[in-house]
């Protein structure tokens, strides 16, 4: 299977080993920014691809994620 | 000529300072054979010193040709064998077995490390015919008149044969590692494409390149968070100060407005002051990596040109040897005659005055040691030729840093003031040096700042002008540079300090990295990924600094030479087999990233007309002419296109143009300086120029 970013090998489900740093970066940190803005999922994603800190792949990713409206399963309960 | 004493070293200025040295009139006379210089001199009999030209012999395989891997059985062999730059070594080679063949006595004065030692035995045993046996050694750490003449006069009776072990394992491990990975990775590409690259990887290249793609991926994935921070901006006695808040950083945007909402409009009362006075010691003296380290801090120099001056300052005798790890100086250096001698030059004078002035002289040292040099320190010569000024800083910096060394320590002030703001508490901090000591002696290199507050009591009232609330990011790690890397590298143990500023070239002559503060390439991620893939043992940094420990044991005797290598194959073997096995898949993934590579080359920056496609250095297919264009083009979005000048080279430069803030690229036509050159026609720095000409016209 091939990345949905960059069409490399995709290491684990629908990224490569790259991608799937960044997508884990995203998960990881947004419990912070909910507790430090109070903002959903969504909102969330739009503010880091904003941001000029966001590495490259995590703007990526998160762009990606925003396009395929996909859910952020860790934090839905 | 009769018999004469036959004396190699390492370089031809080494030489020329030898025999002029050893000379009794002080002048050795120079003289060449085919091109190569050596020189004559006189001290009781005949003395030919005779230069190298660095490594003359290298590690080589047995069976020729270059087209096949694994190879593990080597010879070592002259450089031009080899080598196509190398041609000038045959000459070499033969001028010195000439030169040895009407000698009865053998010196060895190449440097005295493990570079240096194997380059003086290759020469003594291949060239000069089976010497190594009778040569004697000179040891020396300055190329001063008065320490050759003491070297020459005690000459160690043999040449150390546990650094010539430990210098010929090195390079014949890395040869080993080098070849086999760097003809796997290459092989495969060009059995894939049918395009050469060269490719290559090493011992130390692989896991350096390791460290950089760690931190590129961090960078590259890092999603910052939020914080806040509270600050009040206080006046006393008329001058305006900031104070911190207690908490550092706030991570929710509520609790900072709070903070914010309770502060604003209120006064504060001093509710503590601490002062802490404390002693800054003298730094230590340079060892190679320090120097590389502060001149990359300071100058901006690379390691490896700050490599080249200070060997440059070593031939010239300003400096005593800078391949060294010491960070000590022994008392036999001669402190005071150093110092006597630096006092001559006028902006030294009233330091070396101040420190001659004392009893005692002890420098203060690091914890690093070198069984062969001391640290860097001047030899207080005055250079005879004229410095150009890279080389005057770091011969001022080498000058200051020893001084400083010697110097008192200095003594400093901080003073921390906690104010209460509404049950809020506020830092003002205040820093002061009371006593410069050794910082006058190092106060062009200091980088320090004062902050004086004025004075302050407890239960003071302190004057809140406004209460400021700022929203900050978390940042992602620093891209290493060139001195931050070079520390890594010295951290972890892996490469010499002779070796580390090379590596670091290689990975960017082999464009697996780029720019001064590193950005891996997409050829660096695919290099390394395979290797991480197929043989993760090369890139571990625990081999290496094991391999790496064990070869530093075989210079102490604490190691066999031949069992590191037995371990060294024994560890590659199995790769090299993986990699055979995968070789056209590893092929077609390294093919694909050099493609990659050669694309991203022509890529200049982000297209100002759309924003959303790449301008690229492109050429027509129908003129064969060259121009630069967006990638959109071909999607039928964008038909932005500039033209370009036909002639030289052209490529993309880093920084944009200041008028109009477009990328640009640089153009270099041989024989002319390179200049950038902003392809926008509407850009207003081109307006105000051609302004200006009409002006002049009329």
């Amino acid at each position: 299977m091939k990345c949905v970013i960059c069409n490399r090998e995709a290491d684990k489900e629908d990224y490569c080993e790259l991608h799937a740093k960044a997508y884990e970066s995203i998960v990881e940190k947004h419990d912070v920014w909910k507790r430090a803005l109070e903002i959903s999922w969504k909102e969330y994603l739009s503010e880091i691809i904003k941001n000029s800190l966001t590495g490259e792949w995590a703007k990526e990713v998160a762009e990606y994620l925003i396009k395929s409206g996909e859910e952020q399963s860790v934090t839905k309960s | 000529m009769g018999k004469y004493t036959l004396i190699v070293t390492e370089k031809p200025d080494a030489a020329h300072r030898i025999a002029s040295a050893l000379d009794e009139k002080g002048k050795g006379k120079k003289r060449e054979d085919n091109g190569v210089p050596y020189y004559v001199a006189r001290r009781g009999k005949e003395i030919v010193v005779v230069p190298s030209l660095g490594h003359l012999y290298t590690v080589a395989e047995e069976r020729k040709g270059r087209n096949y891997y694994p190879v593990f059985n080597f010879r070592w062999v002259p450089r031009y064998a080899v080598e196509r730059k190398a041609k000038q070594i045959r000459t070499w080679i033969e001028t010195i077995s000439k030169l040895a063949g009407d000698a009865d006595m053998f010196i060895d004065a190449c440097d005295y490390d493990i570079e240096g030692s194997v380059i003086g035995y290759c020469i003594l045993k291949y060239a000069c015919g089976d010497k190594e046996g009778v040569s004697k050694r000179m040891k020396f750490s300055t190329l001063t008149k008065e320490e050759l003449e003491k070297s020459y006069a005690e000459l160690l009776p043999h040449l150390d044969f546990a650094l010539i072990e430990a210098g010929s394992i090195r390079h014949e491990v890395d040869w080993l590692y080098g070849v086999n990975l760097s003809r796997a990775l290459t092989i495969s590409a060009r059995n894939w494409s049918g395009k050469y690259a060269t490719l290559s990887t090493g011992r130390v290249q692989g896991p350096t390149l390791k460290f950089i793609v760690t931190r590129e991926k961090d960078i590259r994935s890092f999603v910052p968070t939020p914080y806040w921070e509270v600050k009040a901006e206080v006046e006393i006695d008329e001058l305006v100060f900031e104070a911190e808040y207690e908490k550092e950083n706030i991570e929710k945007k509520t609790e900072a407005a709070a903070i914010l909402n309770a502060c604003k409009g209120k006064n504060g009362q001093v509710v503590k002051i601490d002062i802490r006075k404390f002693q800054q010691k003298p730094p230590i003296p340079f060892d190679l990596g320090t120097l590389q380290s502060e001149a990359y801090g300071l100058f901006g120099y690379t390691p490896r040109r700050t490599l080249t001056i200070a060997q440059h300052l070593y031939l010239e005798a300003l400096i005593s040897y800078p391949r060294t790890s010491s960070q000590k100086l022994p008392v036999e250096i001669g402190y005071r005659t150093i110092l006597k001698k630096l006092g001559k030059v006028p902006k030294y004078k009233k330091f070396t005055k101040e420190l001659l002035a004392k009893p005692e002289l002890k420098p203060r040292e690091g914890k690093k040691k070198d069984p062969a040099h001391p640290a860097i320190y001047p030899t207080g010569k005055l250079p005879e030729s004229n410095l150009d000024a890279a080389e005057r800083k770091i011969l001022d910096l080498t000058v200051r840093r020893f001084l400083a060394v010697f110097g008192e320590p200095a003594t400093k002030q901080s003073m921390k003031v906690k104010i209460n703001v509404d049950k809020h508490h506020f830092y003002l901090r205040g820093r002061q040096t009371l006593k410069k000591g050794w910082l006058r002696f190092y106060k062009p290199y200091v980088r320090s700042e004062e902050v004086l507050l004025p004075l302050i009591e407890e239960k003071q009232t302190i004057e809140v002008r406004r209460v400021i609330l700022e929203n900050k990011f978390t940042k992602a790690p620093p891209r290493y540079n060139p001195g931050s890397l070079l520390k890594k590298m010295e951290e972890t143990g892996i490469g010499t300090k002779a070796t580390r500023a090379n590596i670091m070239q290689t990975l960017y002559d082999r464009k697996y990295v780029r720019d001064e503060r590193i950005v891996v390439t997409d050829l660096g991620f695919e290099i390394l990924g395979v290797l991480e893939r197929y043989c993760p043992a090369v890139v571990s940094l625990k081999m290496t600094s094991e391999l790496e420990e064990r070869m530093d044991k075989v210079q102490t005797k604490r190691e066999k030479r031949d069992n590191v290598l037995v371990d060294a194959v024994k560890i590659l073997k199995p790769v090299m087999e993986e990699l055979k096995e995968k070789e056209k898949t590893i092929g077609e993934q390294l093919s694909n990233a050099i493609k990659r590579a050669k694309l991203e080359e022509r890529i200049v920056g982000a297209c100002p007309v759309c924003g959303t496609g790449k301008l690229m250095i492109l050429h027509s297919r129908k003129t064969g002419k060259r121009f630069i264009g967006c990638t959109n083009y071909f999607k039928g979005k964008c038909k932005t296109s500039f033209p370009l000048p036909q002639k030289g080279s052209v490529r993309p430069f880093e920084r944009n143009c200041r008028g109009c803030g477009w990328p640009t690229v640089q153009v270099h036509i041989k024989g002319k300086r390179a200049w950038r050159l902003c392809f926008n026609p509407e850009c207003p720095l081109k307006k105000e120029r051609r302004k200006r000409i009409e002006m002049r016209n009329m």
